[in-house]
């Protein structure tokens, strides 16, 4: 009886142990990325000759960095209202009537979180230059092309998450909201609205970070003198290491986990993910 | 009063439900529609063109970029690096998820929340910034090399960026936040009754994560499995910034194809990636599907 109580025991450590190490490996490269923000000399080689935050106070000149966090947020902040707008419709609609397709709709409203981000960004510019010939609309590398790409990742974020909070609603409640004589619109706005509205603030959040961090599609997508931060990271780690990219980057984890913290305010992460 | 109007309601309900399903439903699906499927279809357009080094695209119906792409041993030893790197990796990321996983859906902690937000947030950092993490651990002068010299166990720096090891590190901890939350939330709609009673009944540790939880957990295992999969398939910025130049996966090698200009080609490889994730992911669920349904 001991004895099994005991491999009871040595199991649970066994099993914390592995969970802390899976942990803590993917805890490691925002480590080592921070720890090299601080650094005073420029090369990243062990043990820093010393410490300082020089490298922050010189990100807000850097207009290469500059530029790009404001294009991404200016183009997240519009992509996710857009998605929004046409998403949640969508998502009451494919859980609350029945129609012939609906399950072709869903997984169609789906589609673009599994098509690789390279094969939607070369696709979505072949359909720019496409159009660009037939219409001679110059859509190509323009800021709307981009956003309405960025649409496209917002929608499916939108559709699963505020799918999954209606389908956990008791159906009655609007019944009987609407056998009190409430018409639709009000049942729409009293009853349903509300608690959908924790799958819709997840959708925000989830669209926005998705659409902010996007780097493959918008590769394609940005015009001429023109990156988002992501593209401007990358681009810049192609080149090389240092202490400033270093030091952008703890900035971006900052900026996202403080998005992320705000949204657990209001829903649950552990709920919704 | 109110019932009669509820009564008109249903009634009008049944009457204009397709018209106004389609108000809601329709501006989104022709989005999604007009801007992803026209572009995949011009996209598998393109890949039936030919190319001319002078003339960029010429109009043409034949499949020789197929063709070129599985006789050309480069370009097929591209494919079977990338299938045998996302492989490794979910094989890698279901070892190490699945403990987290299972920690995670079964803590009783208040911390439980901030947990869950630990594992996401790389997840959302971005791969570029987590690759930059990787690059000082793994650079020449990097944490590893000069612990691992300052110890005396290597005398001189060992070469671990750029390398195809550098690369799987980098996608396992890439891949591994989707594996964990997936199975998570599988797991904690498992019954702990029902290990409970396994252990009651003479069951270690080892039997009953094999005889009870694993194969309830087997949908969640399987739908974690093909993401990390696709998902390694597909990488790109991790592969080009810890794999560099030389090290070459089916991602890089579709951008790399666009801005030699070469659009023909790369729309097919385009599609000889998502096809062979499509048929790869889809018989793996016929096979588990049927291995266990009996």
């Amino acid at each position: 009886m001991t004895g099994r109580i005991g491999m009871r025991m040595l199991g649970r450590l066994a099993l914390n142990g592995a969970a802390t190490l899976s942990m803590a490996y993917l805890l490691l490269p925002l480590f080592f990325v921070t720890w090299l923000a601080f650094f005073a000399q420029e090369i990243p080689s062990f043990p820093p000759d010393g410490y300082s935050l020089k490298w922050f106070r010189a990100v807000p000149g850097n207009d290469r960095f500059v530029s790009g966090f404001i294009l991404s947020l200016q183009v997240a902040s519009i992509a996710t209202l857009l998605g929004i707008s046409i998403g949640v419709p969508a998502a009451v609609c494919l859980v609350r009537m029945k129609f012939t397709g609906r399950e072709l709709v869903s997984s169609l409203l789906l589609l673009p979180l599994v098509v690789p981000g390279i094969v939607l960004g070369i696709a979505l510019y072949v359909f720019h230059v496409e159009t660009e010939i037939l219409t001679e609309i110059p859509i190509l590398g323009s800021i709307g092309g981009l956003i309405a790409g960025h649409v496209l990742i917002v929608i499916p974020w939108t559709v699963r998450l505020v799918t999954a909070s209606l389908v956990g609603m008791d159906r009655a409640i609007e019944e009987a909201a609407q056998s009190l004589g409430a018409d639709r619109f009000t049942t729409f706005r009293r009853i349903t609205l509300p608690s959908i509205l924790p799958g819709m603030v997840a959708a925000a959040m989830f669209g926005f970070i998705s659409s902010f961090g996007n780097l493959e599609m918008s590769l394609f997508l940005v015009g001429p003198g023109r990156t988002t931060l992501p593209i401007a990271i990358l681009q810049y780690l192609e080149w090389k290491i240092d202490p400033t990219i270093a030091a952008v980057s703890v900035l971006q984890i900052l900026f996202i986990g403080v998005a992320m913290l705000l949204t657990d305010r209001f829903v649950k992460i552990s709920r919704v993910v | 009063m109110a019932l009669a109007k509820a009564a008109g309601q249903r009634d009008e309900d049944g009457r204009t439900s397709i018209l106004s399903a389609s108000t809601l439903v329709g501006p989104a699906t022709i989005f999604v529609c007009a801007g992803l499927l026209l572009p995949l279809l011009i996209l598998f357009r393109y890949s039936l063109n030919r190319f001319e080094p002078r003339r960029m695209m010429v109009e043409a119906l034949s499949a020789e970029n197929y063709l070129k792409f599985f006789s050309d041993p480069y370009y097929t030893g591209i494919f079977w690096t990338t299938l045998y790197v996302a492989g490794l990796c979910t094989v890698i990321c279901l070892v190490l998820g699945l403990p987290l996983a299972y920690a995670l859906a079964r803590t009783q902690t208040r911390f439980k929340n901030i947990l869950i937000v630990l594992v996401v947030l790389p997840l959302f950092v971005g791969n570029a910034v987590r690759a930059a993490g990787w690059m000082t651990l793994l650079g020449n002068k990097g944490f590893l090399n000069v612990t691992l010299m300052d110890l005396g166990i290597i005398d001189a720096p060992m070469q671990m960026m750029f390398t195809e090891g550098a690369v799987i590190v980098g996608i396992v901890a890439v891949n591994l936040p989707y594996m964990v939350l997936t199975l998570q939330s599988v797991i904690e709609g498992i019954n702990r009754a029902l290990e409970e009673a396994a252990f009651s009944l003479g069951a270690g540790p080892y039997e009953m994560t094999r005889r009870v939880l694993l194969p309830l957990a087997l949908p969640g295992l399987l739908a974690g499995t093909i993401l990390t999969f696709i998902l390694g398939m597909n990488a790109y910025a991790t592969p080009v910034l810890l794999g560099g130049p030389k090290f070459k996966m089916m991602g890089p090698l579709v951008f790399g194809q666009f801005q030699l200009n070469n659009w023909p080609f790369g729309a097919a490889t385009a599609f000889i990636l998502m096809s062979a994730t499509l048929v790869l992911t889809a018989t793996a669920n016929i096979l588990v599907q049927r291995r266990y349904r009996r």
